[in-house]
Formats: structure tokens, sequence, C-alpha cells
């Protein structure tokens, strides 16, 4: 395959960025996505030119760090799918393929397509966690979860993190993934005593890191790799409307 | 007061709720000029009969107010929000499920708030066509009201007023044909038993208010409804 790949190219968060044109010949259908970059960047370096930086770890679709605007879309066009797990056998011969990063103003870019997704680590430290006595593990099966509120929070559970859905978003809102990490937690007995100071400290957090308010456009469902529903965001919103009504 | 400003979500909350009550109003505002159909003497009847209210008009009207300047404080704090979040564009982006209904709500917002006001100068102020607002009408009991009648067949006869009340209330049944369902999420409901149901709802209200709405300018260029001889 050969491909036209128009590449966002930003030397630090201090300097302006620019896209720039890379032609790149005997892709293989089989590679996955970030392979194909790595292929661009084995002969970027070959000729004396920086790299391409971009996030990866796992390459197996579970860490979140991969991240990447494909054509306009998170992730790329396959649906539920993470970068890493996208083929070069979505794409046709002869394509441009724009790659940009992540746009939003609690994601500025560090270098060319890497963004500091710190905001997400920050709203996680206002209440993404139960707090328990540590000692030894209780004992199975003493505190029952019904199979429906198990699969709920597993659901939920899948948030990876990657921050597809701020992108995807048209204001920038980060209420998927808070959404999520509330549902998580909040639909376990363990969740329920911090339940309403979670949903009010970790809400307030999202809102002064600068993320953008939803506006049900449901973009961030759609661009999801782990497919989370958009109902966690109703859950926040209620969870949130009891918290600000009845206290905590 | 303005302290749910703090809050994406509460102002949202407070977005839903205002935007419920307009909602209410348009369809009382709807199920009213209706009227118009039932001839001259049913419209400018109801018309003195919301005079006559007094002091509840008085009520409503704040009522009706107070949700007006809710509303638009809160999507003016949501709009700045919104687009301080993402100050570097993409140069290539598409909407995946999103709705251009749902991607419009600042314009057709916009829009439509610059419509109520250019139709409050013209049928509440009489500032547009002034020559027409001042008409009057007997009851058949006698009483010499204000005539809505046939200052609304004057006003839809004008080619200029028809269209853009056409369009004005095109953009708002766009407008809820997102809103009502959203702010049923925003106000936390959502279930997969009802999401169906939620969605036609508003698409449904949407399109009944539309038809509604524009059936009068139809029903006035149609000559259905059409000014009587000799009143004026």
């Amino acid at each position: 395959m050969k491909l036209l790949l128009k590449i966002w190219r930003q030397q630090n968060s201090e300097t302006e960025g620019k896209i720039v044109d890379y032609m790149l010949d005997d892709v293989s259908p089989d590679m996955s996505f970030l392979e194909m970059l790595d292929v661009l960047n084995e002969k970027l370096i070959h000729k004396g030119e920086e790299p391409v930086a971009f996030d990866h770890d796992c390459r197996e679709g579970i860490c979140g760090a991969c991240s990447l605007m494909i054509n306009g879309v998170p992730h790329g066009p396959e649906k539920a799918t993470t970068t890493c797990q996208l083929h070069m056998r979505k794409f046709t011969d002869g394509q441009e393929i724009v790659i940009e990063p992540w746009r939003a103003a609690p994601f500025p870019v560090i270098k060319d397509l890497v963004v500091d997704r710190g905001s997400f680590d920050r709203i996680i430290q206002k209440g993404g966690f139960i707090s328990a006595s540590t000692g030894s593990a209780q004992d199975g099966n003493t505190i029952l979860v019904s199979k429906i509120d198990a699969d709920a929070s597993m659901d939920a559970a899948a948030c990876i993190g990657c921050g597809a859905c701020v992108a995807a978003c048209k204001n920038g809102s980060a209420s998927l993934f808070v959404a999520a990490k509330l549902s998580h937690l909040g639909l376990l007995p363990q969740g329920q005593p911090e339940r309403s100071t979670r949903v009010l400290a970790m809400v307030m957090q999202m809102d002064e890191e600068g993320f953008g308010s939803c506006t049900n456009t449901y973009d961030c469902e759609a661009a999801c790799p782990k497919g989370i529903s958009v109902k966690n965001i109703a859950r926040m919103n209620r969870d949130y409307l009891k918290a600000s009504l009845f206290g905590v | 007061m303005l302290g749910f400003l703090r809050s994406t979500i509460l102002s949202k909350i407070v977005m839903a709720v205002s935007g419920a009550a307009l909602v209410g109003f348009l369809i009382a505002h709807l199920t009213g000029n209706l009227l118009v159909f039932a001839g001259p003497e049913k419209i400018n009847a109801y018309g003195q009969g919301l005079r006559d209210l007094g002091p509840l008009l008085w009520v409503l009207r704040i009522g009706l107010l107070v949700a007006v300047a809710l509303h638009i404080i809160s999507s003016i704090f949501l709009a700045d929000k919104n687009r301080t979040a993402r100050p570097v564009s993409y140069s290539k982006k598409k909407s995946i499920q999103s709705t251009i209904a749902s991607r419009t709500m600042l314009f057709s917002g916009i829009t439509i708030l610059t419509f109520v006001a250019y139709h409050l100068l013209h049928y509440t102020y009489g500032i547009v066509q002034p020559e027409f607002y001042h008409g009057e009408y007997m009851l058949h009991d006698g009483r010499t009201v204000h005539d809505i009648y046939s200052m609304m067949i004057h006003g839809f006869t004008n080619p200029f007023i028809t269209v853009s009340y056409v369009l004005a209330v095109t953009f708002v049944c766009m407008h809820l044909n997102h809103a009502i369902a959203s702010a049923f999420q925003t106000l936390g409901f959502n279930h997969p038993k009802y999401n169906a149901k939620i969605k036609m709802f508003g698409v449904g209200l949407s399109a009944i208010l539309w038809v509604g709405y524009l059936s009068i300018p139809a029903g006035i260029m149609a000559g259905v409804v059409k000014l009587i001889e000799g009143a004026h």
C-alpha cells in the first residue's frame, strides 16, 4: 500500500506546530496503525530526521496509552477499536490520512502527537478510588453484588482513560470519562460510603481542569474504543443533583 | 442566586428545567393562537381573557422572563466554557453519531432569540406594522377588545413577516428536536426501556409544534382564515 500521511509536527509545548506531508510506500495491510508509524519513523531516522512522537504502550488495546485523531475520528474509522488494534487493511491504497493529536485545553501537546493527559489523573485523585482499611483481604462472598450491578459496573470499568471521548466531543467535555469512573465505583457496595462526595469532588475537578460541558451529542460514545455508554453520564447527573440537593 | 454557574452539570440542569418551562409556553401559545381558525370572536375573546387575568398574567410573564433569562445566562456560560476547552481546532474533524440539530444549538438558539424580539415588537408592542395594531373588535357581549384576528391576517399577508416566521419556527423545532430528549438525559433520566420512547416524544412534539405553528400562516394564505367584511 502507498499512503500520503499528513501528520501534526510540533517541537514542544512552547512552539507552534504544523501539518507535514509524508509519502510512505510498501505499507503491508497486515500492519497495525502504530506499526505503520514505526516504519515511517525508521525511515525518518535513517534519513537523519526527527521521528514522529506518539504515545503507545501495551499495543493490545487495554492500556489506554495510544491516542491519535485519524482522519477526524479518535482511534480511526474502526468502531470500538484502539489505534494500536487498527489495521492498515481498513484503509485503501493511495489514501490520504490526516493524523493529529487530541485537541483540548486540558490536554496540552507535549510533542508532535503526544498530549499530557495528567488532567485525567488529577480527576481520579479527587475520588476515583474507595477508601478501605488495610489488613487482610475480606472473605469472598461476604459482600453480595447483584449480577445486574456487577455487569453495569464492569461495563463502566472497561474505560481505559485514553481521552477519545474528550477528543471527539465538540465541547472537549470529559463527561464520559468521569461518568465511567463514577459508575464503576458507585454501582458497587464498596463504593457507596463515598458516592456523594466522590461525584461532587470529581465533577468539580473536571470543571476546574477546563473541560467543556456535555451537550448530549453522544459523539463520545461512538468514539469510545471500549463502547462506554452515555447512560453513565445520566447516572452522574443524577448522583450530582442528588448530592447537591440533599448534601453528602 | 447564580451559584449554579460554578458547575457545568448544575448549569445544564438549569438549562433543562428552564427549557422545559419554555416548551410549556410554546404549547400554550400555540393552543391559544390556533383559535384563529375558530374565527375573530373566539381568538379576540381569548386575548381579552388573558388580559383579564390581571396580576396572574404578570406572574406568568415574570415566570417566563425568568426562564428565558436563566436559559440564556446558562447558555452563555456553557458556550464560553466549551469554546475555551478547545483552543486549537482540528484540521480534519468528523462527527460520528451526533445530529446537526445537536451541534447547532447555540446558532438555532440565537436565531430564535432574534426572532422572538422581532415578534414581540410586532404583536406585543405594535412597532412593526403599527397601522394594524390598534384595530378594535366588538364581541357578542358588546365589549370592544383588541382585534388580534385581523392583526394576524395582516401580518401573514406580508411576505417578509411570513418567511421570517416560517424560518424561525423551523429553527425552534430543530432546537427542540435535540433539546427535549437531551433534557431527559441532563436530568439523569436514561433507561434502555424508555430511551426510544423519549426520543420519539422529542421528535414527535417538535414535529407537532412545527405543523401547528405553520398551519396559521398556511391557513391565512390559503384563505381559510380571512378578514370579515365590515369588521376591522
